[in-house]
């Protein structure tokens, strides 16, 4: 499958986001959830805890994510869409949102997975249809964002901060 | 795939180093990480084996701070180099908005550098880009070596799409960041 080349979140889309990741959070009783792309980088946090290494975590779990991913594909499984950490103190569950995006809940043992799991997917679901919002709406919204003020600002920037 | 969150007034992009083993792909991340105001970067992240090899990515997260009201990031990331982790790689290569190929200038590295490219271009083609239209510099390094192949041999063999190439000896940093502005550059030019 192709890949897009820009993943554009509006106001609008990212309030939904997080909403559906509160409620998420409040419903399983969980300590944070976010919501990464699958390349890794971060969409939307929720959680104060998480969101001081939200950016090294999207990476880690993306990573692992689609370690899984290959791993089915030598079991000749066709997919593991869901994967379960369990610690001591703090359990992960990462879950697949329509190839493109990776809902993420940390929760402690107060929090039992089976519910996690099911809530996960109502979420999931929800989350997809914004996802199908996202995708149609990339290329109106790009333009306004990059336009030539931007890109010769960004060049200048990178200029001076990548210095010799 | 670049994310633009205008609600959150921010631009996240994925750059990926890749070459084989030993070419200096996390040489260049170290130099980075190591040389740049650490107000513009976060930490770097290694997976390696105990012997420091790469065994999954090194991930190195830079913040150019907020242009035209956007905080604009690079998130740059190694691919492992051994032969054996070409599924790894694969995985790394997901969502990239660009690619440095790092070249290990040495004579004796010659044929596995063409190997490597072979690969790049598959696994892009298996992820659905083309690398004609990609965002992709090479960087020649280890230019200080004594076999070092002259430039334009490689520029002939290896550089076939005639992208922008820099010169470099990543272990004292030389060429380090005129890869990361070149590439950075090709990147936002195609966001």
């Amino acid at each position: 499958m192709e890949q897009l080349t820009n993943l554009i979140i509006s106001d609008r889309e990212l309030a939904t986001i997080s909403s559906v990741l509160s409620k998420l959070m409040n419903d399983t009783n969980a300590t944070s959830a976010m919501l990464i792309d699958k390349s890794g980088q971060v969409v939307a946090v929720q959680g104060s805890e998480l969101r001081r290494n939200a950016t090294t975590l999207g990476a880690l779990l993306a990573g692992v994510f689609s370690s899984s991913r290959e791993v089915a594909r030598l079991l000749n499984e066709k997919d593991f869409r869901n994967i379960f950490q369990q610690g001591v103190q703090e359990n992960i569950y990462t879950s697949m949102v329509e190839e493109q995006w990776l809902l993420v809940i940390i929760f402690d043992k107060l929090t039992h997975i089976g519910l996690v799991k099911v809530l996960s997917k109502k979420a999931s679901e929800e989350l997809g249809r914004t996802l199908e919002r996202v995708r149609s709406d990339t290329s109106r919204t790009k333009s306004s964002v990059l336009n030539v003020q931007f890109r010769s600002s960004v060049e200048d920037t990178i200029d001076l901060l990548f210095r010799d | 795939m670049a994310l633009i969150n205008i609600a959150a007034h921010e631009i996240h992009c994925k750059i990926v180093y890749y070459g084989i083993g030993y070419c200096g792909k996390t040489t260049n991340l170290q130099y980075v990480h190591r040389s740049i105001q650490p107000g513009a970067r976060g930490e770097m992240l290694s997976i390696a084996t105990e012997t420091e090899r790469t065994l999954f990515f090194d991930f190195l997260p830079l913040d150019l701070g907020t242009v035209h009201g956007f905080r604009t990031r690079f998130h740059l990331y190694t691919v492992p180099g051994q032969i054996l982790y070409e599924r790894t790689r694969l995985a790394v290569l997901n969502g990239a908005d660009g690619i440095v190929f790092v070249v290990d200038s040495q004579a004796e590295k010659f044929e596995e550098n063409v190997q490597s490219i072979a690969e790049l271009e598959m696994n892009m083609r298996r992820i659905g880009k083309d690398l004609m239209s990609f965002p992709l510099v090479m960087q020649w390094n280890k230019r200080d070596m004594p076999t070092a192949l002259p430039v334009n041999v490689l520029e002939r063999y290896l550089n076939r799409r005639r992208v922008p190439s820099v010169e470099a000896v990543a272990f004292n940093g030389r060429g380090v960041f005129a890869t990361l502005r070149t590439i950075s550059k090709g990147v936002m030019a195609q966001l």
